[in-house]
């Protein structure tokens, strides 16, 4: 069955966000029967691509031909009446519903007003049977597992009869088995012609699973290989480039004696037995990819989700945390890598945003003196260079690299002892994170401990001063100084490359 | 006042006749001096920042300010609303701006105005209203009254704390176990009315006013302060400045502003909001309380009924004030800008007589139905429209 005729193909496409080139002239072409992986850096534009591909934008430029005929691509409609289909990282399933009603939405079959129940479960147990899972179709989806979950959201991809599906980072909530599954049932979609784009970090997976490779970098496409002529090192040093860690001025002072520790941490399904320290003045760099559990281990370490085993002790003391606001007062605190949410409070002003980490601190007898945090406040916004430096700004009017400083600075007004940094300069200009990474760099001159987890490699391994490598849950051991670099970073990352203990 | 019938539909009407008339009838002093009060207030406080576009801010160069400027576009609203209505109402009536007349105004709107002081708290947080208000009003009163064998001061102080024990109870449910408020506070609701029906096995209770305490009790709602201001109106100057000071000037309120502009920030920001959103149904559930006693002291009688209708009152003087339902936003200023409303657009409407047709109680409570409908809605859209609201 299999064609070997072009399924996508993107001729010169671009892609303007404002300020930046996000898609800069990239060439794709996906063959029907193929399996094309899609592999870069965070904000290399991998994902602008594929929103382009479902239809996002109607102002990209270039041309897309799918099967020989080009196509606007300008509504989510249109891709998906092209027989455009996507899996996303996220689950795009409606909890309450049961798996035939989530299958088939939007397309129930019915006899008038009524759904007819016959065909659509017979429907539903074709699709399911697709990807090989025996459930019930009218079980609610919020009953099954995770796993389970994302194999209906891919039975409910191809219920729509796609000739293109899109996957991004498919295997993020799946455990060995299920991602085993999964790869036979791509077998079985390749077999049958489809076009297959594959998005993920993980580099063994596609060298299991892909035909092709893409890479990309900084919006333009470096190059396209056929998988068994690339090995992993190759692709890394595609992806990472040119040595961006020249960029970052080693900084001159050294750390002083071990401040933070932590023993035998666990917190069981998310991360287990980890144990490290953190000295003063040092920035700690936490690598891994996404489900390593970096992000888990940082909100376990101050109290906001819960530890099931180990302890922290700063500078001698017991501060295991039992609740936030606890680890707050013992002196640590994060910084969230979900701003809009997490972070500011977007409807309130610049000041009150900076000054809500200190309300008690400004307090005498619960009274409220708003004039105590003014100083602290103006060297805040000076130093980080909000703008416009404004303090009486409703925080959701800025940029996002502003709100990003605000958001910093916040912290930075709270004073803590140690600070975790989940994601610091995560979508900000360029002009915004060299800001911030001098003012972590300031911090940890004061003395601060500071633990940056980050997936922007760059910034990850010119700012700290070592790197501990997360693997599945567990630490597995710290970056050698001589082999302190992106590709060794991410290699390792990906379980390839010695390490010394932590 | 006249003989009120001691039963229940008595009893409510008597309110009624009372807000009517207190607001119908304009007595004779001098009309300039509650509209120059008015100009001095509005120019004061809320448009100063309006009138601070005229400056020559643009031809700086960019510089860090330290001072808020922009204004409080939801309070130059709401007073803007009251100066039309006092218009309005002078272009009617002449004697309308009297002192006496608005001192009757005031005191017909003084319990709303207690309650809605409380209400904001809960709004502000973002919890929109408590629903069981007309039930807290109602058992403190009748508690007050139950009490009253065991001297004034014990009866107000049962009152106060059966109320503020309900206001208790929404908040730990709300607050800790974050049930949604709207349907916890309608269940509490339904409970307590009935609660109260079989507790008094569906009668009312009178204060006797042949003891002292009966007497003073019934005397309470028409006590007069420095025998010029009525205790309500006092008191509701007096929660409104502790509300104001509550909101602007603590730890509390700085607290309650950022957990209402976005619970889980302020969660993650370390904030015990949950403590805080306690603390905002517990307020709301005393001044509902004070409220209660003494509509109670008016109505001369203890009843399941009493208070009814001011659950949604009181969250249109709130939401008309600028204290949106989404929370964060607005204050105590605006509160009692949005109870002024309420009274004047009332009194206005009674003075309209267009051939045959006045506005009776029916008439108005459909406008203030509509007024509150447009408010909520032309302020939501504005905000989605300026792109505001979507934190």
């Amino acid at each position: 069955m299999t064609d070997s005729g072009m399924a996508l193909q993107m001729e010169k496409v671009s892609k303007r966000y404002p300020g930046t080139l996000a898609v800069d002239n990239v060439d794709f072409a996906v063959h029907a029967g193929e399996v094309h992986a899609l592999v870069g850096e965070n904000g290399a534009g991998k994902s602008t691509l594929m929103k382009m591909i479902a239809g996002a934008f109607d102002d990209y430029t270039g041309r897309i031909l799918i099967g020989g005929r080009e196509v606007l691509l300008h509504s989510p409609a249109i891709a998906k009446a092209n027989g455009i289909q996507m899996i996303h990282q996220e689950l795009s399933l409606a909890p309450a519903l049961s798996i035939a009603e989530n299958i088939l939405a939007g397309r129930l079959p019915a006899r008038g007003l009524v759904v007819n129940r016959g065909a659509m479960l017979a429907e539903t147990r074709r699709c399911l049977g697709r990807v090989g899972l025996d459930l019930d179709p009218e079980m609610p989806v919020e009953e099954i597992s995770p796993h389970e979950a994302q194999l209906v959201e891919i039975a409910k991809a191809l219920g729509n009869n796609p000739c293109i599906l899109v996957m991004d980072e498919p295997t993020s909530a799946l455990g060995r088995e299920e991602v085993q599954r999964l790869f036979a049932i791509i077998g079985n979609l390749r077999r049958q012609g489809l076009a297959i784009v594959y998005i993920s970090h993980h580099l063994a997976e596609i060298f299991e699973v892909a035909d092709r490779v893409t890479v990309l970098r900084d919006g333009r496409r470096v190059a396209t290989r056929p998988m068994n002529q690339v090995t992993p090192a190759a692709l890394v040093e595609m992806m990472v480039g040119r040595s961006a860690s020249d960029l970052y001025a080693r900084r001159k002072t050294r750390p002083g004696a071990q401040k933070l520790r932590v023993e035998n941490l666990s917190r069981y399904g998310f991360f287990h037995d980890v144990s490290f320290g953190i000295r003063a003045g040092e920035i700690l760099g936490l690598c891994g990819l996404s489900g390593a559990g970096r992000s888990e281990l940082a909100r376990s370490l101050c109290g906001i989700d819960p530890v099931d085993e180990g302890h922290v002790r700063l500078g001698g003391m017991d501060v295991t945390p039992r609740s936030y606001r606890a680890a707050i007062r013992a002196g640590l605190a994060y910084l969230t890598e979900d701003r809009k949410a997490q972070g500011l409070a977007l409807r309130l002003d610049v000041a009150a945003n900076i000054l809500s980490a200190i309300i008690p601190r400004q307090c005498t007898a619960g009274v409220y003196f708003g004039g105590r945090g003014r100083g602290i406040l103006g060297d805040l916004v000076r130093t980080l260079q909000v703008l416009p430096p404004d303090p009486s700004r409703t925080a959701g009017t800025l940029s996002g690299g502003n709100q990003q400083k605000v958001l910093l600075a916040k912290w930075l007004a709270a004073d803590p002892e140690v600070l975790i940094l989940d994601e610091p300069t995560r979508g900000v200009d360029v002009g915004a994170k060299v800001v911030i990474h001098q003012a972590i760099g300031a911090l940890a001159d004061q003395g601060k401990c500071i633990l940056l987890i980050s997936s922007d490699l760059p910034e990850l391994v010119g700012l700290s001063d070592r790197i501990l490598i997360m693997r599945k849950g567990h630490l597995i051991g710290q970056l050698p100084e001589d082999r302190r670099s992106e590709s060794a970073a991410l290699l390792a990352a990906n379980g390839v490359g010695d390490l010394e203990p932590a | 006042m006249s003989t009120v019938r001691l039963n229940a539909e008595g009893a409510e009407n008597a309110e009624k006749n009372f807000l009517q008339k207190e607001a119908g009838t304009p007595g004779k002093t001098n009309p300039r001096l509650g509209l120059i009060a008015f100009l001095r207030l509005c120019l004061s406080r809320s448009c100063r920042g309006f009138f601070s576009i005229f400056s020559l801010r643009s031809l700086r160069p960019p510089r860090l300010s330290l001072r808020p400027h922009s204004p409080d576009w939801g309070l130059v609203f709401v007073y803007a609303l009251v100066l039309a209505l006092v218009g309005a109402g002078r272009a009617i009536s002449p004697e309308f701006l009297t002192h006496k007349y608005l001192m009757q105004t005031a005191l017909a709107v003084a319990l709303l105005g207690i309650v809605s002081v409380g209400v904001a708290f809960i709004t502000y947080s973002r919890h929109y209203v408590d629903l069981s208000i007309p039930g807290i009003m109602a058992l403190s009163g009748i508690i007050a009254v139950s009490a009253l064998k065991y001297g004034f001061i014990a009866s107000l102080a049962a009152g106060l704390a059966a109320g503020m024990a309900i206001g208790l109870a929404n908040g730990l449910v709300v607050g800790y176990l974050r049930l949604n408020p709207i349907i916890w506070t309608l269940a509490m609701m339904a409970v307590l009315s009935g609660v109260i029906r079989k507790a008094y096995g569906g009668a009312q209770v009178y204060p006797d006013a042949a003891t002292d305490a009966g007497r003073a009790f019934l005397d309470l709602y028409h006590v007069e302060v420095l025998s010029i201001v009525p205790l309500p109106v006092a008191i509701l100057a007096i929660l409104a400045a502790a509300g104001y000071f509550l909101m602007r000037h603590t730890g509390f309120g700085a607290q309650l502003k950022l957990a209402g502009s976005s619970y889980e920030v302020a969660r993650m920001t370390g904030v015990n909001v949950r403590r805080a959103v306690m603390a905002a149904f517990i307020i709301s559930s005393a001044t509902s309380a004070a409220a209660g006693i003494l509509l109670t002291s008016f109505n001369k009688v203890g009843a399941q009924y009493v208070g009814r209708g001011y659950d949604f009152a009181a969250i249109t003087a709130v939401v008309i004030g600028g204290t949106t339902l989404a929370g964060g936003r607005g204050g105590i200023l605006g509160v009692i800008g949005g109870v002024m409303v309420i009274a004047l657009l009332s009194s206005v409407l009674s003075l309209v007589r267009v051939g045959d047709f006045t506005f009776g109680e029916f008439e108005k409570a459909i406008v203030q139905g509509v007024v509150f409908i447009l408010v909520v809605g032309a302020g939501s859209y504005s905000r989605r429209k300026s792109g505001l609201d979507d934190a």
